[in-house]
């Protein structure tokens, strides 16, 4: 061996343990090279496994993904009908506070005093609503044609007593 | 260094010889790479078995080490021997190896690293007596011992010099370090050895 000059003065022990090494690691080396391989056949199995889990990954990341756009798209739709009640409200409200307008003073003070009364102030004020209208009917009705002068004259005596 | 030569000599004999065409030359090359996949690929994979001990992992990094001299090959100068040169490759290898273990020293990788004990057993059946192989095999046993306990550089300084028997300045080459250097490895290495054929800690 090649090595052996470098240990010219050292014992036979060492040079016989290096060179005891050297053969067992050119046994085993020989050996394990020569030694029958292993093939495994498990390619096919294992491509329908990778093919599976990839299905079954795709399905999972695209029903996440509907169920978030369903979400998404079923909030967008309750905030434009919200929206549009709160409109709706807004509308009816301010209907509701033109006609108020139009009421006595002391109807509105009353009302703005006491909001809990609100409501029944509300259902007083569609009442006298009834009263104006009929006030105005009346009113209307005296301006009648000359020939019916005698006739609303009469109603107006009936109604009187 | 192959190609190199022979266009040289090609273009010394002047038109005497047909200019070797590219086919040609890849052909040569490629019969040229088989016979040093044949000739080396023992003593490669030895080594690496010697610093793995592992007997699939060491033929894995053996493929992978002819895998990167083949793509390599078109490059390679001829400035060190094929031998030296596919050393150099093989222990990058192995290096890289230990030190993506280290990386990974939380993850579980299965390893099939035999213990001295059994690499000890490899042993040729001549026709010594049984004393004598156990003599033998104890000895063998105590150098793997201090194998185990060298650095990775003192390692494969030592494996390279007393399994493959490879001189002072291919060690050095193949290492990357001076033959100064590669001597003082040797040194300790024969002194742990020494410790331990003594049976002394």
């Amino acid at each position: 061996m090649n090595w052996e000059h470098d240990l010219a003065g050292e014992d036979q022990e060492l040079k016989q343990a290096l060179r005891h090494f050297k053969t067992s690691m050119d046994t085993w080396s020989d050996a394990a090279m020569s030694r029958p391989r292993m093939v495994a056949k498990t390619s096919v199995r294992h491509s329908w496994r990778r093919v599976a889990s990839w299905a079954m990954g795709c399905l999972l990341a695209a029903g996440s993904l509907a169920v978030g756009v369903h979400a998404i798209y079923h909030g967008q739709q309750m905030a434009k009908l919200s929206a549009q009640k709160t409109a709706q409200q807004a509308a009816v409200e301010q209907v509701a506070s033109g006609q108020e307008t139009a009421l006595p003073a002391s109807a509105q003070a009353a009302e703005t005093a006491s909001v809990p009364e609100t409501k029944a102030v509300k259902g007083n004020a569609s009442a006298q609503d009834k009263d104006l209208l009929a006030s105005v009917d009346r009113a209307l009705s005296r301006t009648v044609p000359e020939a019916m002068e005698p006739l609303a004259q009469l109603m107006d005596d009936n109604e009187a007593q | 260094m192959r190609r190199t030569k022979a266009s040289t000599k090609m273009m010394a004999a002047g038109t005497a010889v047909s200019p070797m065409t590219a086919e040609a030359a890849e052909e040569i090359a490629s019969e040229e790479f088989a016979q040093i996949v044949a000739s080396h690929r023992p003593k490669i994979y030895r080594f690496l078995l010697a610093s793995l001990r592992d007997v699939d992992l060491a033929e894995t990094l053996t493929q992978e080490c002819f895998l990167k001299a083949h793509r390599n090959w078109k490059e390679f100068r001829g400035e060190s021997s094929a031998m030296t040169w596919l050393m150099r490759i093989a222990i990058n290898l192995q290096k890289d190896y230990w030190r993506s273990r280290r990386i990974q020293f939380w993850r579980q990788t299965r390893t099939n690293t035999v213990d001295l004990a059994e690499a000890s057993e490899w042993l040729p059946s001549g026709e010594r007596n049984a004393e004598q192989q156990m003599l033998a095999r104890e000895q063998v046993a105590q150098v793997w011992r201090a194998v185990k306990k060298l650095s990775e550089r003192q390692r494969t300084v030592f494996l390279l010099r007393y399994v493959e028997e490879r001189e002072l300045n291919e060690i050095a080459e193949a290492t990357g370090l001076s033959e100064g250097t590669v001597k003082a490895h040797l040194s300790r290495a024969l002194g742990r050895v020494r410790t331990e054929l003594k049976g002394t800690p």
